[in-house]
């Protein structure tokens, strides 16, 4: 699917949360690389929303306590101390993992602030146990050169990790705690991004210049992507927690389309001029009447002991089976409300009376529900099943969705799903959800720190690229050799005169090759290299020689460059060496269909193959 | 200094003035860094005189240094209103009546999301709208009687909390909840526990470990505890009520002589000492553990707000010098609690200088600083000395709880005889005649059984 949605005016700003290569934690001493399925301990929560100072909740906040959650963390004591629990204040922010965010803001182009002040930004879902994020503004207005204009860099900030979720299943939702409180960075864009390719190429980028520092975290959950996504008239979305960035152009354009068709949900329902305040909904208690259903779903509920709820949306027919994304109409927008206030998650969580499930007898619990929920023709009705507080929150939540559509597109943070689609998380939180962190005193940044950092950035990926490629490096080998703490070297061998190609050779292609037979090549210094091709210069081995060679430095590294060359026997050799040897071989009656592969063998790493071939020629056919 | 500047010192209290801008004030200020856009927010005493703190549009506070300031254009004005709009607390004729009585500390607040600041709540109207649930148990009536950090409470504060709380049970109150800071909890439990005698309702001292402001603290769960203690229980003795465990499950009514502080932050932080607590407690139950005295429906409450301050609490430490306890004698103090090593000792050369001020009319007694344990002074001479020279062997009194009953019974006489007698004579629970075997339980992590335990159970 390739819709053009530029032509909605599609704006899209991207957030990277990305974990930092640091030692210990941010608030505490705990260790940043202890992950394990094991628990030692668990602990029971629950979170509170705290009110402001207009008498009300932030409206996530409230979204959250609706849901009453039972909260487990389980705890492994090589990676948490009382810290994480919130029973302990945090301890003084790490300022290693400051000075890596104070590098990447530079990258970015960003001022840094004067003095970071740590934030409590409130988060009731349970990640986080204190039921906050401390993060603290370090960098803002940067900028990212792209394609010949700038995307602005809105801020950078430093922010603790959250827990891993294990299982999250109606009130009951359990946490690993050894990931929470990991230093992360966070970067934040403009809305400048004006396609969805252009979203993944831009996120791309700016985590190869995180990961040119060398001093981030690689591997799978090292990185999360936000997308957020707006069109012309609709609200701001955000889709969390995106693991790779080639999911981007997918799931915005999605987006962006779902926004389209709430717009014209909200244009068809001011048409049949239903509005929040003269929305008409009835509910009923339908258990009794429902209770003879043979619908297996249904069945079971009741036999379980649940209630069965109805809601009637008054002039609301066909409204929910409007497509919003591919594969999907507008009830799973509604489905997803439920999923996650009422915790009613056993999918499929509701029916509706629009499309009516088939099934044995389902014409009459169709009657019954149209009888009880007195509806008319061009109403639609809802039911839902489940604990009895349940059901009667999920009704509430059906007529708030609904008024919500009289506005459009309400803004929501939603979960990425298979195949671009995407689903409710939770409402989006307001920007007054945070409050200052009055247990860890603001951080004082100098110029003088800032200054000293700043003289020695790495330098971007793109641009050595650039250099690479110039040089007559290949794309593929540009773009890996950027990123590798071994671009230095190979600048350095350029300058010496050996040719790139053989550089990448030796580096990239052996150096991968080894390195998959276990080979520790990594072991071998950039003046090893140096001092290695400085003899490859001289002639005193061929090219052939250096899988060799390498794999013996790699397992010797206390070994001299001198011993290793000899101990290999790779001193140069004259053909007349290697006809000699052949014709040896023949007179202890070797024979010549042998001869080839014999001698080659000999010579290897001192000869090529071909050359062999070639000098015996006619012997070998003898 | 003016209050439009709050907390600016020179040189940002200058550059505030020189551009005409206050705090709340809304801004742009320029700097060799570019423009930040934000409000002026007060400065804390505690931080740095270099720095302008704006909150900016996003929510994020930061600071700017003076030296960076080149220009500030004001763009508006944003009054932090602290005008909390009040929701009454309903009355039902049908639950009992509690007074809530603050001494300081923030049981529950809100946040004014605008500038960041924490506002305490504490009239009933704003207790409601922090914790509804509050309305389910009782009708909550609330009275401030002062507002201080718990580690500044003193004799003038003990005393009219005292007397506070007589007025209250002569009106009629069905139950007293205090809130507290928790540093000195248990030292004001103890106090009231002697100052406050033959209660009819429950007393319950409460805080919260971890500040009310964040979803995770323990202070609404503290409570709605509190409060159904003391309108609901049958239990008519001061008490502390804090969590059991440090998940969220149930609190603990300690008895107000022998409860401690036992860690600097986790919320399970009280325990009592060398015995068990008298209940544990959920939002809607209590599971007695041992006997109290019991809820009276008449109105009387004997109130002996007492004290003697100039009495001094000795930690002993090996080395200590003879001259430490002539500085307590020469500095007129009336008496000194000594927390002594092991069964109630200290060094022979301080025999000399407890002896002279035993002599002079002071009073001098002895407790254990391993906190459970009682003294027992005739097992060494080191002890036997000491009982010989006068000094009271205090049991099991924990120290603190001996400090303060010390400085009550010097309030009101000064017959060492008569000191004698009162000390030792127990009123509640502050020296009990027999330990269980389940008053001390202090387990080792890392010893298998023990993990094991706290692996299958929630702590």
């Amino acid at each position: 699917m390739s819709e053009d949605v530029t032509k909605l005016g599609f704006k899209c700003g991207v957030e990277i949360h990305q974990q930092l290569l640091t030692k210990k934690k941010l608030f505490c001493r705990c260790p940043t690389f202890k992950f394990s399925k094991h628990h030692d301990a668990e602990v029971l929560r629950h979170m509170r929303p705290t009110l402001s100072e207009m008498g009300d909740y932030d409206g996530c906040a409230l979204m959250e306590f609706k849901t009453k959650k039972e909260i487990v963390y389980l705890l492994n004591k090589e990676s948490v101390c009382t810290y994480e629990l919130d029973d302990t204040p945090p301890f003084p922010i790490n300022q290693n993992a400051i000075d890596i965010v104070i590098e990447i803001a530079l990258m970015l182009g960003c001022s840094i602030v004067d003095e970071m002040h740590i934030a409590r930004k409130q988060y009731l879902d349970g990640s986080i146990p204190t039921g906050f994020q401390r993060t603290g503004i370090v960098g803002i207005n940067g900028k990212l050169p792209f394609k010949g204009r700038e995307i602005g860099i809105r801020q950078i900030s430093i922010e603790e990790e959250s827990c891993r979720e294990v299982t999250d299943e109606q009130h009951n939702i359990r946490f690993r705690t050894d990931r929470l409180g990991i230093p992360l960075i966070e970067v934040v864009t403009e809305p400048d991004l004006t396609t969805p390719e252009e979203a993944a190429e831009v996120v791309r980028r700016i985590g190869r210049l995180m990961r040119a520092t060398g001093k981030v975290k690689t591997g799978i959950g090292s990185v999360r992507q936000d997308v957020n996504v707006s069109i012309e008239g609709s609200t701001r979305v955000e889709i969390k927690g995106v693991p790779r960035y080639q999911l981007i152009p997918d799931l915005s354009r999605t987006e962006a389309l779902r926004h389209r068709a709430l717009l014209d949900i909200k244009d068809e329902l001011k048409r049949r001029k239903i509005t929040k305040s003269s929305l008409r909904t009835f509910e009923e208690d339908l258990t009794d009447f429902m209770r003879a259903t043979e619908d297996p779903v249904l069945k079971k509920a009741v036999e379980k002991g649940w209630y069965i709820r109805g809601i009637k949306l008054e002039g609301c027919g066909g409204i929910l089976t409007r497509n919003t994304q591919p594969g999907k109409t507008f009830a799973s927008e509604i489905a997803g409300r439920v999923r996650v206030i009422a915790c009613l998650d056993q999918i499929p969580n509701l029916y509706h009376t629009d499309i009516y499930p088939e099934y044995a007898g389902s014409h009459i619990d169709y009657k019954k529900i149209r009888h009880h929920l007195q509806m008319n023709d061009g109403d639609v009705g809802v039911i839902v099943w489940g604990p009895k507080d349940d059901t009667i929150t999920a009704a509430k939540e059906i007529r708030l969705r609904i008024e919500d559509a009289c506005d459009g597109v309400p803004g929501e943070t939603r979960q990425h799903r298979h195949g671009g689609l995407s689903d409710f998380e939770r409402i989006l939180p307001g920007a007054d959800r945070m409050y200052p962190d009055t247990d860890h005193p603001p951080v004082a940044i100098t110029g003088d720190r800032v200054k000293k950092i700043a003289g020695h950035l790495p330098p971007k990926p793109w641009e050595i690229e650039d250099e690479l490629i110039s040089m007559g490096m290949t794309k593929e080998g540009a773009q890996k050799f950027a990123l590798t703490p071994r671009r230095d070297l190979v600048l350095q061998l350029v300058a010496k005169g050996i040719d790139i190609n053989l550089a990448e050779h030796a580096l990239m292609n052996l150096g991968t090759h080894l390195r998959r037979q276990g080979v520790p090549i990594d072991n071998i210094s950039n003046s090893r290299y140096l001092e290695l091709f400085d003899e490859y210069k001289k002639d005193v081995f061929h090219r052939e020689a250096f899988k060799p060679i390498l794999k013996t430095l790699a397992e010797n590294p206390s070994e001299t460059l001198g011993d290793v060359l000899d101990g290999l026997n790779l001193k140069p050799v004259h053909d007349d060496d290697i006809t000699a040897y052949a014709h040896s071989l023949l007179d202890e009656g070797l024979s010549s269909t042998k001869l080839l592969a014999r001698v080659a063998s000999h010579f290897r790493g001192r000869v090529p193959g071909k050359h062999v071939a070639s000098l015996l020629g006619d012997l070998t056919l003898r | 200094m003016s209050d439009e500047y709050k907390g600016y010192r020179e040189p940002c209290l200058g550059i505030l003035k020189k551009y005409g801008v206050k705090v709340w004030s809304e801004v742009e200020i320029e700097t060799p860094k570019g423009m930040f856009e934000g409000l002026i927010l007060p400065r804390s005493s505690t931080e740095d005189e270099f720095h302008v703190v704006i909150k900016m549009p996003t929510g994020y506070n930061t600071g700017i240094h003076a030296d960076n300031i080149t220009h500030i254009k004001e763009t508006g004005f944003r009054e932090g209103k602290y005008g909390i709009p009040e929701k009454e607390f309903p009355f039902d004729k049908k639950k009992p009546n509690v007074i809530l009585l603050g001494t300081g500390g923030t049981i529950a607040s809100r946040l004014d999301y605008t500038t960041g600041a924490v506002v305490p709540a504490f009239s009933p109207g704003e207790l409601y709208g922090a914790v509804p649930e509050l309305a389910d148990i009782c009708n909550l009536t609330t009275k401030k009687l002062f507002g201080v950090f718990s580690e500044n409470m003193g004799p003038e504060e003990y005393k009219t909390l005292a007397k506070e709380i007589g007025t209250q049970i002569e009106a009629g109150t069905g139950g007293v909840v205090i809130g507290h800071g928790t540093d000195t909890m248990h030292h004001t439990a103890a106090i009231l526990s002697f100052m406050v005698q033959g209660s009819p309702v429950p007393i319950v001292l409460v805080g919260s470990q971890r500040s009310s402001d964040r979803p995770s603290s323990d202070a609404a769960r503290n409570l709605i505890h509190a409060t159904y203690t003391a309108a609901h229980s049958n239990i008519a003795e001061v008490m502390v009520c804090m969590f059991g465990p440090t998940s969220d499950d149930y609190g603990l009514l300690h008895m107000g002589t022998r409860v401690r502080k036992m860690h600097s932050s986790y919320r399970s932080t009280f325990r009592t000492i060398g015995e068990t607590p008298i209940a544990m407690v959920w939002p809607d139950r209590i599971v007695k553990l041992k006997e109290h005295k019991k809820r009276r429906r008449d109105k009387t409450v004997t109130i002996v707000p007492a004290y003697e301050d100039k009495v001094f609490l000795l930690y002993y430490y090996p080395g200590m010098k003879p001259d430490v306890v002539d500085a307590i004698i020469d500095n007129g103090y009336k008496g000194i609690l000594i927390a002594g090593t092991g069964l109630g000792h200290v060094n022979a050369g301080l025999n000399k200088p407890l002896g002279r001020a035993i002599e002079k009319g002071m009073h001098v007694a002895m407790t254990v600083q391993t906190l459970w344990g009682y003294t027992h002074m005739n097992v060494y001479d080191t002890g036997r000395y000491l009982l010989e020279l006068g000094i009271m062997p205090c049991e099991n009194m924990i120290p603190e709880t001996a400090y303060m009953k010390m400085c009550w019974v010097l309030g009101q006489t000064d017959d060492q005889e008569k000191v004698k007698e009162m000390m030792l004579k127990p009123i509640a629970n502050e020296i009990t005649e027999r330990e269980p075997h389940n008053g001390y339980l202090i387990y080792q992590g890392g010893i298998p059984e023990v993990e094991e335990f706290l692996s299958t159970y929630k702590k």
